[in-house]
């Protein structure tokens, strides 16, 4: 089991390791941050001015301008080479330093502070609500087999797995909120139950599609593990059909949901990209959006940071589900 | 039913069923019209190689066939017909009045149960025992099927135990409601030979002391022998021939229930000695021809048993079989020695003049 953690955990440093390496590049080559965070100025030639071989063409005092611009490649450290300065920000990070928006000078940690429970929230309920509708309807399609309600149910969710999220959300927002207006239309934040209620139809757009997969899933394996020995027993031992279904059959059927669940969270929060901007949810996914369009790479860096690891660790709890599901994975 | 007939009802009696799977390529027909009784405290084996609708039957008595199996005939329990229970989904009567136990103990456990939990879930749904009375007793069922170190054992995983031990888990799970009738379909074709002879001891053992009937289905008449008060050969969804186990074995009448105790290996027969293998295969159970489905491996086939299906002779209790040339009678003899004398039967079978073939 300790050796099982530490693999984990040397891990989720290889990946963060990866992940921050790659969009550190990324943003820092395919756009110069100096123009994110002092504008036109990024333009001057201070050297050049210093030297006196470029003639000054701003109109404030050129040498304020150009002290700007040096105190910002101070401060994010943009005078030094993209290498260097991706190690400057992992020992930044590593002693709690997120550093600051580009946007608006305002600590990333805070930002992330205040953006993340939303986000949260919202796909906790997405996942409750996806795991909530397939498990029954994986159940009683896999129940009654290849009849009506298992065929229909095939349309289904190929139906909601090829409606984009957008269009689900746009449907749902009309019908629900706007036509019969069992929900609301906007984002709540007044209060816990407010809030969690706002989400409802957000969590319903982005758990529906995942509903509809799992619940593939649950059908196909149920169906399977029905016709092994031990469901035949459970049979001869007189157990009505749904005991047998929960107690005996559910639990050795859920390996490939309980996987798709762990791996799901990236797509999900791609999701909440689009769903947070439908509904006009404050959440982590519509500040990648805007960060992202600004180039404001401390921000968008610690968003993909904490993906990398909210992945990592939910695939390791998914890890210690498995062994939860089926003893026999312990004794290996 | 006024008073009590002077001879017993029979606890079981199975009247004229047939079960049939529709498939792509035909109806399958499993079993085709087979009839027995079974008496309070008796053992019947149901013999008979792969194929032919032993399993089936036994399925069909615990209502564990697919949805899709069309079934026919009369199945009745102490006075009460077992398919209407079933249909109308009746509590505490499968699994309590009878149960089965699984030819492979390594899949008729949920592996991701504890043993003693799997035992004790039968008494908390059937009798209503909390938890723990549940645990405890299964404990206890665990001791009375010979399980070493029962109160370890009730905390385990099937996986952390062997084929035989499993088994016993098995037996012990399908006696926890004190059951009057259980079916054990091949219970030892899976373990050990070494294993094999103690099961079939517990079983008989807890089949005397209970007081309980039981149908022990398999393929190997040795497994019958000296087991089973009565014993029913079944042949391509028929019963062939049945008769009390002295009878069947000492005095057959079947062709196919002769050659079945031919291909039993026998401990007086010399080393190297060859087995006699029954010629063929089993038939295909999809549009059967109209005849004696055995006749194309049967040494005694004539003309006649390819012109229709031979009727279970005699009264239902008694020794019947279906044959028309059977052997140990005079008309088997000369049918015998007709074939050995064309070298081949009615059906193409080619037959050598010494018996077996060396």
């Amino acid at each position: 089991m300790a050796r099982f953690v530490l693999r984990r955990v040397v891990l989720l440093f290889a990946v963060l390791f990866a992940v921050t390496f790659l969009g550190f590049a990324a943003m820092n080559l395919l756009g110069d941050p100096l123009v994110n965070v002092v504008g036109v100025l990024a333009e001057l030639d201070c050297e050049g001015i210093e030297a006196g071989t470029v003639e000054d063409t701003t109109v404030d005092a050129a040498s304020r301008d150009c002290d700007t611009v040096a105190a910002a490649k101070a401060q994010y450290h943009l005078d030094r080479p993209v290498p260097i300065r991706y190690v400057l920000w992992l020992s930044d990070m590593a002693t709690g330093d997120f550093g600051t928006s580009f946007q608006n000078d305002q600590p990333v940690s805070e930002v992330i502070r205040e953006k993340l429970p939303e986000t949260l929230i919202l796909l906790t309920m997405a996942q409750i609500v996806s795991l909530g509708v397939a498990v029954p309807w994986g159940v009683i399609a896999a129940y009654r087999a290849n009849r009506a309600f298992d065929r229909g149910s095939t349309v289904a969710s190929f139906g909601l797995l090829s409606v984009p999220n957008f269009a689900l959300g746009v449907v749902l927002l009309y019908l629900l909120a706007l036509r019969w207006q069992i929900f609301p239309s906007a984002y709540e934040s007044g209060s816990f139950g407010g809030l969690v209620f706002s989400l409802v139809l957000p969590a319903v757009t982005l758990g529906l599609p995942l509903a509809a997969s799992y619940q593939r899933l649950l059908r196909t394996d149920l169906i399977t593990t029905l016709q092994e020995d031990f469901v035949h027993m459970a049979r001869a031992k007189g157990l009505p059909p749904m005991r047998i279904m929960f107690r005996h059959a559910l639990r050795p059927s859920m390996f490939s949901v309980v996987t798709v669940f762990g791996v799901s969270t990236g797509a999900l929060i791609g999701g909440s990209l689009v769903v947070e901007q439908i509904f006009g949810i404050p959440g982590i996914g519509r500040e990648i959006v805007t960060a992202v369009v600004r180039d404001d790479f401390p921000v968008v860096l610690a968003i993909v940071m904490l993906v990398a690891v909210t992945f990592v660790v939910l695939n390791f709890l998914v890890d210690l589900l498995y062994s939860w599901l089926d003893p026999r994975v312990r004794a290996r | 039913m006024v008073e009590q007939a002077s001879a017993p009802a029979p606890l079981l009696s199975v009247r004229d069923l047939h079960v049939r799977f529709p498939t792509e390529r035909g109806a399958v027909n499993a079993v085709n019209g087979v009839s027995f009784d079974l008496y309070e405290g008796k053992t019947l084996a149901i013999v008979g190689e792969s194929g032919s609708g032993k399993s089936v039957t036994a399925k069909t008595l615990m209502n564990l066939l697919p949805r899709t199996a069309q079934v026919s005939g009369e199945v009745t329990y102490d006075g009460q017909d077992v398919r209407a229970l079933a249909a109308a989904g009746t509590k505490h009567f499968f699994g309590v009045q009878m149960t089965m136990v699984f030819q492979d103990p390594m899949t008729s456990l949920n592996p991701v149960k504890r043993v003693g939990e799997q035992i004790a879930e039968t008494l908390r749904y059937h009798l209503g025992r909390s938890r723990s009375e549940a645990l405890e007793e299964a404990e206890e069922l665990l001791e009375v099927v010979g399980m070493p170190e029962p109160a370890r054992r009730v905390s385990q995983y099937p996986h952390e135990l062997s084929g035989g031990l499993r088994q016993r888990v098995v037996i012990a799970m399908a006696l926890a409601c004190q059951p009057r009738l259980l079916i054990a379909d091949e219970p030892t074709t899976a373990v050990d030979v070494t294993v094999q002879k103690h099961l079939l001891d517990l079983l008989d053992r807890l089949r005397r002391d209970r007081g309980m009937s039981m149908i022990l289905i398999t393929h190997d008449l040795g497994v019958a022998h000296g087991r089973a008060d009565d014993v029913a050969v079944m042949y391509a969804g028929r019963v062939v021939e049945t008769a009390d186990a002295r009878t069947l074995f000492f005095d057959m009448r079947h062709p196919y229930t002769e050659a079945l105790l031919r291909s039993i290996p026998r401990i007086d027969d010399p080393v190297h000695h060859r087995l006699d293998p029954i010629p063929g295969r089993p038939p295909e159970l999809i549009d059967p021809p109209e005849a004696c489905a055995f006749a194309p491996r049967c040494i005694y086939a004539q003309g006649d048993c390819l012109g229709g299906v031979p009727e279970l002779s005699g009264l239902v209790g008694l020794h019947r079989f279906a044959c028309l040339h059977p052997t140990g009678t005079e008309r088997g003899m000369a049918a015998m020695s007709a074939n050995r004398a064309a070298g081949v039967t009615a059906a193409g079978l080619p037959v050598a003049d010494s018996g077996g073939g060396g």
